[in-house]
């Protein structure tokens, strides 16, 4: 029924029309949160304007307070018409920071939806707009997805002008360029692309900048449209760009030159180029001891083995190489695996199925359930599905150890990936015993060699780095020694442009 | 060849280094011992002189060669189109024979090592399966993936090295006097043999680009490769002697059937089995790359990718057409193998690049 | 995309290829894990038609120990067809630790044994092989075996003491392989059943005790050395740890333990090169664990006593060994190799007709005792010098010394 129902098309939004009450009232018919009433200038009936808003955008007591207190100030602008009145407004009689002059109806509509209220002129044709927004958004908090131990708690919130003051508020440098984009050809959503000038390699703001430009959407609400567009490879389930929700972390990249994107509307802050080894990294590693912070990062590079190999190594080992196992391990494996009724594969295919199943629920519920949701079912059912002899006890703590090891991935995106690779491995094993999983790790490392960033080999500096700055991706060398910058970025102190 | 699809020397050479580890460990150490009995050790330090001399040379004579230019442009230069030609053709079918030598040669391995009674078929054909499609992909992204894998190789025999240092007795290695010279230089011929195989790399050197301003990092692959070399003949021999080396075509996998790494894994041999397939892999889509190189500078056709699933399926085919056990296999791997890549890498190679040289072509 | 085509290609023709829907697979490694019966040791015996084999295996550290056996033409085919044996289980062969090997069988086949080790590539080269005296493998494999102590236990034990105790040393199936490579022989531990008391019911019937060194050829063939010339063999091999020894005294006796034996071995040249004799010298550590009787040992001459007669009982023990060794004309010793590492250059000519020389070769053994330390107690008590001066005390320590 409703299919045959098509909507008429929504007119044409004349962006070079001339600015007129009737006309903007037209774009916003049918919203019912637009307002549009007349004023008298300066208390004189003769001389009516009309002053439109989006309520809830604006703030209604600055639009009393700043914008109809002053506009209807006999004191002011009795006998002040038209094109007077608009010169002495932009002077600074109305005590609104910003005020702009709009002659085109696409200007003063986009203003409009951007929390400004618009006195209109009709005998003018045109409007001055004031900054007027509301309020009424998110406060800045600590992060809640990327916990802080020792460092910054403001994390960025869904409104652009507040990310920008976190970032200008860290980096006090006049170099440090905003530059604006709006996206989306329904939506329009403002983006600014964060760098510092004279700093940050050129081609590399030049090639965000087209990028960026040259997506096409209807509105950019969620991350995944600004990272598959500005991705080399959005095949990859690999991230190739660093999302983070902590100011300071976006700060310290854009001061190791890279370049940063900023979405209205969403609370993350965007890096690139992003490599595997800098999403093995976490802003604490700065915070710490410096040898401290190098035993947690190896630490977290032999869990990406064990999240990836320990499940597939198991299969492997238990299906065609028992040959392996020590002896007395070798005997309680065989003992607790005689009353299972599914095969080692089954069984390790299954648990990994449970597992992600209990990540999801412990994700998707309220916090407080999905903790318990979690809890309970790692400890209940895992339990009680070893004692009900549904799965041997080696597997339970082989895919929990691989678990636990995936979760001390700093970037979620690249522990989903690892546990995607983890299947296929398990699959690979399966199949191909270690000579299965020698292979699939070997097509996984090619398919990592093969991915680029803005020019940057994704394994730099493990390859296509000429050897230089291994240690840099798996120690950290104490601040008091001059810091080796990432050559691959080519910033201007330092490295070799290779984009 | 892309623009795009540019190495470094660097990244050339730990191709070279990784991809001769797998013709390295299928002949050593027996080969070696075999000529120079319990003083087999030193050979792999006796072959490093020819070595160096090979790889000097070579590099010397393609010194003034432009950018872009690899040994089959090389080739065409000093023997003229048609004489360059058929020296590209003659390497192109004998790279797809060794090709499926090497896949033939590391699926036996498999089956004597760890899976008894497997299928030869599975392994090779997943092997060119998965060399295809890296063979397939850019030049940069095989010396990428190699430049990866390499410190996983070297950590892995080092520990296998390392934990077999109790089993070595002083009795297999020693004596060693100066009568034994003579010996030691024989025992340096087959690694010398599998060091020569480098020229074949030179294929690729079209794709190296040149470092502007900044002195190029090299990786020694001849120096690492002869360590490995000695590490290898070293410990084996130290732990079976010469006489049960010899016997032995896998010795150094032998050798490994009785490590126990810290008490947590019983028997390491699956593990390095199924890393050292990684080399095999590498040196499979190398000599894939290679060919389809060299196909594709005969014909003058700008794409190489073409040429790779037909030499793929030309070199499967040899691995399966080979042999029919691992008897005749031996003897390729003992004779046959080695003249014709001593052959091509000590007389035709250097001749051809000689005479390029002499007659000024580059 | 073709790259993703030509990966789920791989991958999909991979896992049919292994077959893993099915839950079988052609690579014949495959097994399932509850299906293991793991044999830690094989018992092989020769038959009248070819080679007996029992094996003792586990299905999981709780469960009993089970035999299995089986014949053959060859202890291969034994082997091999021991997955065909009842409750359908795969008989796992890697973690065999010993192999037992009859004494018939080892004397005609030892080296099929070997071989079959060194080819069969789950199995380890580093299985020690044990040759079983006055009866058969398999029956010791049987009588070992009780309700709550599995053979291979019983023999890892004895395999764990053997060489602390000095009475024998399980060599290797390397070990062995690589000296009958080297030098057309090689000594293998033998041992032999015991019937004795049972300690605790759950135990087997039997107990498994060394017999000494066996020396078998290349070819074929067996031979027995004494108690003696095993501790002999042992030292001059260098696999000796450890024995404890009693020691005779005019006024009581003493037990040491000798915790060190290194032998130096050097061959020794005429004038004009040729090869006169080897000479063989042993030094003896000791240390005393117990003391009957009235022996001072702060005497010295009761102390150079002791060591003399340590010495001499070793310096009897290589000595035996190498005669025994040149009278079977085989250097199981290894002085051949030895010798050559010595002096590579001038022993040369010498080795060229070593079988011609060895049996004839002069041998000359010298063995040197320390009594090291008699752990903190005075023998005799302090009391017995009461009212020693302290100066006349020190005086008589050193000269002790």
């Amino acid at each position: 029924m409703f299919r045959e129902k098509k909507a008429p098309p929504a007119p044409e939004l004349a962006e070079d029309a001339p600015v007129t009450a009737a006309a903007v009232e037209a774009v916003f018919r049918g919203c019912y949160d637009f307002e549009a009433r007349t004023l008298h200038l300066g208390g004189d009936t003769e001389n009516p304007v009309t002053l439109c808003f989006i309520d809830g955008l604006v703030s209604g007591s600055d639009v009393a307070e700043q914008v109809i207190k002053p506009l209807t100030d006999p004191e002011r602008f009795a006998g002040v018409r038209d094109a007077a009145a608009v010169s002495r407004m932009l002077g600074g009689s109305v005590y609104v920071y910003t005020a702009k002059h709009r002659e085109k109806l696409g200007d003063a509509a986009g203003d409009l939806l951007n929390g400004f209220c618009a006195l209109i002129f009709d005998a003018e044709r045109a409007a001055v707009t004031f900054e007027v927004k509301s309020q009424q958004r998110r406060g800045v908090e600590a992060p809640k997805e990327e916990k802080v131990v020792k460092g910054a708690k403001d994390a960025f919130v869904e409104t652009m002008k507040i990310n920008s003051t976190l970032v200008r508020r860290k980096l006090r440098n006049p170099h440090l360029k905003i530059k604006e984009f709006t996206l989306g050809t329904r939506a329009e959503t403002s983006v600014t692309l964060v760098y510092i000038d004279g700093f940050t390699n050129p081609e590399l703001v030049a090639e965000a900048s087209r990028r960026v430009e040259r997506i096409h959407t209807e509105g950019a609400l969620t991350s995944a449209v600004i990272e598959e567009n500005i991705v080399d490879n959005y095949r990859s389930p690999f991230p190739q760009v660093i999302s983070t929700e902590r100011s300071d972390k976006f700060c310290m990249n854009i001061l190791e030159g890279r370049v940063g994107l900023l979405v209205d509307g969403l609370p993350l802050g965007f890096l690139v180029p992003g490599t595997f080894s800098q999403f093995m990294k976490v802003p604490e590693d700065h915070s710490g001891h410096f040898i401290v912070a190098s035993a947690l990062t190896l630490l977290r590079y032999i869990s990406v083995a064990l999240t990836l190999l320990a499940p597939a190594f198991y299969v492997a080992v238990a299906m065609y190489h028992q040959e392996m196992i020590p002896t007395r391990l070798l005997q309680s494996m065989i003992e607790a695996h005689a009353s299972v009724p599914f095969s080692t594969a089954m069984e390790v295919i299954l648990m990994l199925l449970a597992f992600e199943l209990l990540q999801e629920a412990g994700i998707r519920l309220p916090s407080p359930i999905g903790e318990t949701v979690s809890i309970i079912g790692a400890l209940i059912v895992g339990q009680s599905a070893v004692e009900a002899s549904v799965v041997s006890p080696v597997v339970v703590v082989v895919i929990a150890l691989a678990g636990i090891a995936g979760y001390t991935m700093p970037n979620l995106d690249m522990g989903s990936a690892l546990r995607l690779c983890r299947f296929l491995l398990v699959l690979a094993a399966i199949a191909l015993g270690m000579f299965g999983v020698a292979m699939g790790c070997a097509l996984l490392v090619y398919h990592l060699s093969s991915l680029e960033s803005y020019g940057v080999p994704y394994m730099s500096p493990f390859a296509g780095s000429e050897g230089r700055h291994l240690t840099r991706a798996l120690l950290r060398r104490s601040m008091t020694v001059k810091r080796d910058r990432e050559p691959e970025l080519g910033t201007a102190d330092g490295g070799e442009a290779k984009l | 060849m892309g623009k795009n699809d540019t190495v470094t020397e660097r990244q050339l050479t730990v191709l070279i280094f990784v991809s001769l580890l797998s013709p390295m460990i299928r002949i050593l150490p027996s080969s070696s011992v075999a000529l120079a009995g319990r003083a087999a050790w030193l050979s792999p330090l006796a072959a490093l002189p020819a070595g160096a001399a090979l790889a000097a040379f070579t590099r010397f004579a393609r010194k003034n060669a432009p950018e872009g230019v690899g040994l089959q442009d090389m080739a065409q230069l000093s023997l003229g189109p048609v004489g360059g030609r058929l020296f590209g053709v003659l390497f192109a079918l004998w790279l797809t024979f060794y090709g499926g030598f090497v896949a033939r040669s590391a699926a036996e391995r498999l089956l004597a090592t760890v899976y008894p009674n497997g299928s030869v078929t599975v392994f090779i054909v997943v092997m060119f399966l998965v060399a295809l499609i890296t063979a397939s992909g850019k030049t940069k992204t095989l010396s990428r993936t190699a430049e990866v894998l390499m410190p996983v190789l070297i950590l892995v025999i080092a520990v296998v090295l390392l934990s077999a240092i109790p089993d070595v007795t002083a009795e297999f290695l020693l004596p060693v006097t100066y009568r034994d010279a003579g010996k030691v230089l024989y025992g340096a011929a087959p690694i010398f043999n599998v060091l020569s195989a480098f020229v074949y790399f030179l294929f690729l050197t079209g794709h190296v680009r040149r470092p502007r301003g900044e002195r190029p990092r090299r990786v020694n692959w001849l120096a690492l490769l002869v360590a490995t070399a000695f590490g290898v003949t070293f410990f084996t021999l130290g732990t079976l002697g010469d006489k049960l080396s010899v016997t032995m075509e896998n010795a150094f996998f032998m050798v490994i059937r009785n490590l126990r790494v810290l008490g947590i894994v019983e028997r390491v041999e699956a593990v390095v089995v199924a890393v050292w397939v990684v080399t095999d892999f590498i040196f499979l889509a190398a000599i894939l790359m290679i060919v389809s190189e060299i196909w594709r500078t005969v014909t003058g056709v700008r794409r190489r990718g073409a040429f790779v699933p037909p030499s793929a399926a030309l070199s499967c085919a040899a691995a399966f057409l080979i042999t029919k056990n691992a008897f005749t296999l031996q003897a390729w791997s003992d004779f046959i193998v080695p003249c014709v890549n001593l052959f091509a890498a000590v007389i035709l190679v250097p001749a051809v690049m000689g005479i390029g040289k002499l007659r000024r072509k580059y | 995309m073709k790259k993703t085509v030509l990966a789920a290609a791989a991958l999909s023709l991979a896992l049919s290829l292994g077959g893993c829907s099915s839950g079988l697979t052609i690579l014949s490694n495959y097994r399932r894990i509850e299906n293991i019966e793991l044999v830690r040791t094989v018992a092989a015996d020769k038959e009248a038609d070819g080679v007996n084999v029992a094996v003792c295996g586990t299905a999981g550290e709780e469960s009993s120990a089970r035999m299995y056996e089986n014949t053959g033409k060859s202890l291969g085919a034994a082997l091999g067809e021991l997955a065909l044996l009842p409750l359908g289980r795969d008989a796992v062969l890697s973690h065999t630790e010993n192999m037992l090997i009859g004494e018939e069988l080892a004397r005609e086949r030892l080296g099929e044994c070997l071989d079959y080790i060194e080819r069969f590539s789950e199995m380890r080269l580093d299985t020690g092989i044990l040759i079983v005296r006055d009866g058969t493998a398999r029956d010791l494999l049987h009588g070992l075996t009780g309700e709550d102590t599995p053979a291979p236990d019983v023999i890892a034990g004895l395999s764990r003491n053997i060489a602390r105790v000095g009475d024998g040393y399980f060599f290797t199936c390397r070990e062995i392989a690589s000296s009958l490579a080297d030098n057309g022989c090689a000594l293998v531990q033998c041992v032999r059943a015991q019937k004795e008391e049972k300690l605790f019911e759950a135990r087997g019937d039997l107990n498994i005790a060394p017999a000494g060194f066996a020396v078998v050829r290349e070819g074929g063939g067996l031979d027995f050395l004494s108690d003696e010339e095993t501790l002999g063999a042992m030292l001059l091999l260098r696999k000796y740890k450890s024995r404890i020894v009693d020691l005779p005294l005019p006024e009581g006796a003493l037990t040491v333990s000798v915790d060190s034996a290194a032998a130096s071995i050097r061959p020794r040249f005429e004038r004009d090169g040729a090869l006169d004799r080897v000479e063989i010298r042993l030094e003896l550590e000791a240390n005393v664990i117990s003391v009957s009787g009235e022996a001072d040992l702060e005497d010295r001459t009761v102390r150079e006593a002791a060591e003399a007669e340590l010495s001499r009982l070793f310096r009897r023990a290589a000595e035996s060994a190498v005669a025994r060794s040149q009278a079977l004309g085989l250097d199981y010793l290894d002085l051949e190799s030895i010798i050559h590492r010595r002096e590579p250059l001038k022993a040369a000519p010498a080795l060229k007709n070593w079988a011609d020389t060895f049996p004839g070769l002069p041998v000359e053994v010298e063995a040197e005792s320390t009594l090291q330390r008699t752990y903190d107690i005075v023998d005799p008590p302090e009391d017995a010098k009461e009212g020693e001066d302290p100066w006349e005390k020190m005086i008589r320590l050193l000269r002790g010394s």
